[in-house]
């Protein structure tokens, strides 16, 4: 009975929330089904046996993947389903189901994709075993919340054991440390990972945080990298490198999202089309034409005229990925970059990272730099001491304030213009609040 | 006049983003009319580059790669660091590197592990139900008593000082050593062992400058010239962080 409340309660929150438009609608409603019976997850799957359940975990690119899956299993025909981005803990998995059951808490979708946090993927695992893991990667993202990366593969680890022989797990191979993890496992796991041909870089760059081997702590040697430490490595001491890691032809594709962490994002999604509902890879590419991506994520925001394009940045492996991803569609070298560094809770305290991302590439591709937010100008002493001839002092511009920022950016520009943003968490959607009048599309 | 900056296994000790000291250090010894050469001392390299350095830094980082290099120092580069600090080398060493260089390190499952026995002072962390002493903090140092030095602290160990006259500061806010006896990190001789992340040297420039001067004075028995700096930024970027703190309290 409580279990029938909960559902038509929290249908209700969902209705009143979405009329007012007020945000509690994405984990309010699980909130309180939890808080009813605790048991609410494992009853709502015993009665909905039927589903596919897919978790997506890691630091980066969680969303991307999220949305790459579901966008292909639709166009061939799946009904899908996923929680909203943010919304990754217990709360949000258990609001995303009632919102869409019936009011008898059964779903008619087959396939749900559950973006879930780092931090908490074990907890998940408690409620219900999933049919497919994927763990993308894993950066230093927010030390003062989720701790070091050793602590959260540890924690992968304990989760992952929990799991059945049957689950399909996908790692990402050309990170040591998943790869290592995955040799740990006692079922078979598959890896996906880039071909060497299509890696970028001959050497490891600062933001790296797996850097030595996993087995007899040697620093490892890597032929090729993609970015941060992944890219094909071995170990010259013991021999440890990595074995059966799948990769596509992805060379040629025209993606409609640039920088290589999307090619990993992609080739996660496509080895789980491939081994979990026997889709073709080739079909697939093809299919991904139209695809658009998540809000945030090189998302493109037309405002008065000019365009502002969003690039997440909200850890030091992610903010590298995103320079290198603006350079790569960079028409002239006049351009106008805003960075926007906050530390609300959801960013993470602690804002040293910064000093790790290397911005010295980008001075010769702008005119000038707009720095804000909490720490705006702690980004601003940032930029200042990089060596540059890039005239510093003069076209670094910080103001704390958005909307004041926004103001002087809108002078400084002219019809049709683009500027380059550059936000962690919390500042995207706040931007997103005043160039699009809502959180969410 | 050119010094030359030792910055101890840059590879694995850097997870908190204390390379933004060496570019603080960079940016003012340009500023100060320095030639400032940075140098990395790792695995591979000889023990006696130490002797040759005039400035020492080192960084934190996770308990795996500081195993690797707590491994380095007692078996290779130890000893030649020892002699060097209490030779009176300028020095800066964040949190792990900190306890490092004191007595011991006791981890959360009670193992002790050694340390160099520079500073005369042990670490402790008293295990998984304590929390982890993390957030901004500010404090007043021997550098200069009316300015606040402010920074991040993450560390699960409580560090205890033998002579408490020899904290580098007294805590404003925030944790420090320990949590209780208000003082924070260490200044013996002439380096610094703390626990200020952020990384400490781009907000405080005046801990920067410090560290310069008193390097060109060793080597070259110079005074540098005080000038009217620019460090707007720098002292808003502090604020920042200390009207943080005035908010809250």
């Amino acid at each position: 009975m409580v279990f029938y409340l909960s559902i038509i309660l929290g249908k209700l929150i969902v209705f009143l929330s979405q009329i007012f438009k007020i945000g509690t609608g994405s984990t309010w409603p699980g909130h309180l089904a939890l808080l009813f019976d605790k048991n609410f997850l494992k009853k709502f799957f015993k009665k909905n046996y039927h589903l596919k359940k897919i978790i997506v975990t890691g630091t980066n690119g969680k969303t991307t993947t999220v949305a790459l899956i579901k966008y292909l299993l639709e166009k061939k025909g799946y009904q899908v389903f996923t929680n909203e981005e943010g919304a990754n803990l217990l709360n949000g998995i258990a609001s995303c189901l009632i919102k869409n059951a019936n009011f008898f808490g059964k779903i008619k979708k087959k396939v749900a994709i559950f973006e879930v946090d780092e931090f908490n993927i074990s907890l998940i695992i408690n409620e219900f075993l999933p049919e497919m893991v994927v763990i993308l990667n894993l950066f230093r993202d927010q030390l003062d919340r989720y701790g070091e990366v050793n602590t959260i593969a540890l924690r992968w680890f304990y989760a992952l054991k929990q799991l059945s022989p049957k689950t399909l797990v996908f790692l990402n191979g050309d990170d040591p440390n998943l790869y290592y993890l995955g040799k740990n496992i006692s079922f078979p796991v598959f890896y996906f990972g880039l071909k060497k041909e299509e890696m970028p870089k001959k050497s490891l760059s600062f933001d790296v945080d797996f850097n030595y081997c996993p087995v007899c702590y040697a620093l490892l040697f890597y032929k090729k990298v993609s970015y941060s430490h992944l890219g094909s490595f071995f170990c010259q001491k013991c021999g440890f490198s990595q074995k059966g890691v799948f990769t596509f032809p992805l060379k040629d594709v025209c993606l409609p999202l640039a920088g290589i962490y999307n090619r990993y994002n992609l080739a996660a999604a496509l080895l789980l089309l491939i081994k979990g509902f026997n889709l073709d890879a080739k079909e697939m590419i093809k299919l991904l034409k139209d695809f658009s991506p998540a809000f945030g994520r090189q998302e493109r925001i037309i405002y008065q005229n000019r365009c502002f394009y969003l690039l997440l940045s909200k850890n030091p492996t992610g903010f590298n990925q995103s320079i290198d991803a603006s350079l790569s569609f960079i028409k002239n070298k006049k351009n106008i970059f805003w960075i926007i560094l906050n530390n609300k809770i959801p960013d993470g305290r602690d804002i040293s990272w910064i000093w790790d991302v290397d911005f010295k590439k980008i001075f010769v591709v702008v005119k000038k730099i707009f720095v804000s937010g909490d720490r705006a100008f702690d980004m601003a002493v940032r930029l200042k001491y990089e060596e540059t001839p890039f005239p510093l002092k003069k076209n670094i511009i910080p103001i704390a304030d958005l909307k004041q920022t926004l103001k002087k950016i809108l002078k400084e520009t002219k019809e049709n213009d683009e500027i380059f943003v550059f936000p962690n968490y919390s500042a995207m959607l706040e931007l997103r609040r005043i160039l699009v009048g809502r959180k969410f599309l | 006049m050119k010094i030359y900056l030792g910055w101890f296994y840059p590879e694995f000790m850097s997870t908190y983003g204390d390379r933004g000291n060496i570019y603080a250090l960079s940016y003012w010894a340009k500023i100060l009319g320095i030639n400032l050469q940075v140098v990395t001392i790792s695995l591979k390299d000889p023990k006696e580059m130490i002797f040759k350095m005039d400035i020492l830094f080192m960084g934190g980082a996770q308990d795996k790669q500081q195993e690797i290099v707590n491994q380095d120092l007692k078996n290779n580069k130890g000893e030649y660091l020892k002699k060097a600090i209490e030779n009176g080398i300028v020095g800066l060493f964040v949190c792990g590197a900190y306890q490092f260089l004191g007595r011991y390190y006791k981890t959360a499952c009670g193992t002790k592990i050694p340390g160099l026995s520079i500073f005369d002072l042990y670490t402790e962390n008293p295990g998984e139900n304590f929390p982890r002493l993390v957030g901004d903090i500010g404090i007043k140092t021997k550098i200069n008593k009316s300015e606040i030095v402010v920074g991040f602290e993450n560390h699960g160990g409580r560090t205890y000082l033998k002579d408490k006259n020899l904290a580098f500061g007294k805590v404003i806010f925030g944790f420090g050593n320990n949590g209780l006896d208000k003082t924070e990190g260490i200044f013996y001789k002439n380096t610094i062992g703390t626990y200020l992340h952020g990384p400490l040297l781009p907000k405080n420039p005046i801990i920067t400058r410090f560290l310069l001067e008193k390097a060109i004075d060793r080597k070259y028995k110079r005074k540098i010239k005080r000038k009217n700096f620019d460090e707007e930024w720098e002292k808003r970027a502090k604020e920042a962080v200390i009207e943080k703190y005035i908010e809250i309290n």
